[in-house]
């Protein structure tokens, strides 16, 4: 049985109203939000799109509430950088979860997104969160920030990290729901990890991918789907620059992993209808990706039954793209 | 039951001679880690290392993943 946690596109006046009353508070909002709140017991990163009950839809003047339970022993704001983030998983309570929001194009989310599986204590703790980011028509301008409300720090090249501790029987679950799935096709590998590639072999054989992408075709709208013992795992396309031979990524891509591109999807909002109904069990915190947004043209539009923020990169135990992130507490009994 | 640290079935499981299926991300992201852990490095020193993490999160989430822990076992 999963534990209901409220979660809600909010006005400002109540998010302050909440700070003041001493709740526990997991933040995504404009920056132009976020900066008029108080100190208090929150955390939170930029963002100005939302899947709500009504549809997804951007917004500067509203924030997404997620509330920390009440029956949590404990919660600890700390910030992290490139230099200690390895701290993250040691932090991390022995039951509960860890949120985390990282800025976009910064070294922490480099950082985290290469090295998060090596880190002491990976997968025994659960860490969820998202990439902070911008409105899309001032990427390159707007700089990505995460708040940490405890400190009043704002940072653009540091990750913050809540960390709560749930009570005996109760206990943290995260789900991938990821729309797409390989197209089969041809086998792609990589010899090492990047976000930025140019050589990987394809059905075994050395081969451009910047190459292969532009002489195949192939929409990069749809991402490269990694098989993990089963689970899909996605990585999205930046940019493809044929003439230099290039490919840059959204996440990097790792040696040892079997990719291939995804099968397309025509339909998002109803992809996600299918993949999250009514009848999941309701998540304590969800986030959809930025892409699947922008491509699916979810403006306006539900996505299945999930609210939340909608992000420039997922984080379940690693950063993920294209892909939904669920957060269920469960009560155990 | 989880099988003491030096059972055999963990050698068999890291190296991928014990495949596991499961719906769970999390445990597809253990195994997933483990094969490209492995493939980096197959000394014992690091097979060792690998049975340990392995160990540590099957005995943490003992009651969570059963059928999981059944499949290394069996």
């Amino acid at each position: 049985m999963s534990v209901i946690v409220q979660a809600e596109l909010t006005t400002i006046p109540e998010v302050q109203a909440s700070i003041a009353a001493g709740e526990t508070l997991f933040l995504a909002g404009s920056r132009e939000a976020l900066s008029q709140l108080p100190r208090g017991n929150w955390v939170g990163g930029t963002i100005s799109y939302f899947m709500t009950e009504e549809g997804c839809l951007q917004a500067e003047d509203r924030i997404f509430v997620t509330k920390v339970p009440e029956f949590a022993l404990e919660v600890n704001a700390v910030d992290y950088g490139p230099e200690n983030l390895a701290q993250l998983h040691r932090d991390a309570p022995v039951n509960g979860f860890t949120f985390v929001v990282l800025p976009a194009a910064s070294e922490v989310l480099n950082t985290f997104a290469e090295q998060a599986a090596n880190f002491d204590g990976f997968l025994l703790h659960p860490i969820v969160g998202w990439v902070s980011g911008v409105r899309v028509d001032r990427i390159g301008i707007d700089k990505p920030a995460v708040f940490n409300g405890k400190s009043g720090a704002v940072m653009e090249d540091r990750c913050v990290a809540l960390h709560v501790t749930l009570p005996t029987g109760r206990m943290a679950d995260l789900e991938i729901v990821n729309i797409f799935e390989s197209g089969g096709g041809d086998l792609i590998r990589f010899e090492k990890p990047g976000f930025h590639v140019s050589q990987c072999l394809i059905n075994g054989k050395p081969a451009n991918l910047a190459e292969y992408i532009t002489s195949k075709g192939i929409p990069t709208e749809f991402p490269l789907v990694g098989d993990y013992n089963g689970s899909s795992i996605n990585v999205s396309f930046l940019a493809v620059d044929a003439a230099k031979g290039t490919v840059e990524l959204y996440a990097p891509v790792f040696a040892g992993v079997d990719y291939h591109f995804a099968k397309p999807v025509a339909d998002y909002s109803g992809a996600f209808a299918r993949a999250v109904t009514g009848e999941d069990p309701e998540p304590a915190f969800a986030c959809n990706c930025i892409l699947n947004y922008l491509y699916g043209k979810l403006e306006g539009k539900k996505a299945g039954t999930l609210t939340g923020p909608i992000t420039f990169g997922e984080i379940a135990h690693q950063l993920l793209n294209q892909t939904v992130v669920r957060l269920q507490i469960l009560d155990l009994g | 039951m989880i099988p003491p640290i030096d059972h055999p079935v963990w050698v068999q499981f890291i190296t991928g001679e014990k495949t596991i299926t499961s719906s769970k991300a999390t445990i597809n992201l253990l195994v997933q880690n483990n094969k490209m852990g492995y493939e980096r490095d197959t000394s014992p020193a690091n097979i060792k290392e690998l049975i340990s993490r392995a160990h540590k999160f099957f005995t943490q989430f003992e009651s969570v993943f059963p059928n999981e822990i059944a499949q290394i076992t069996g």
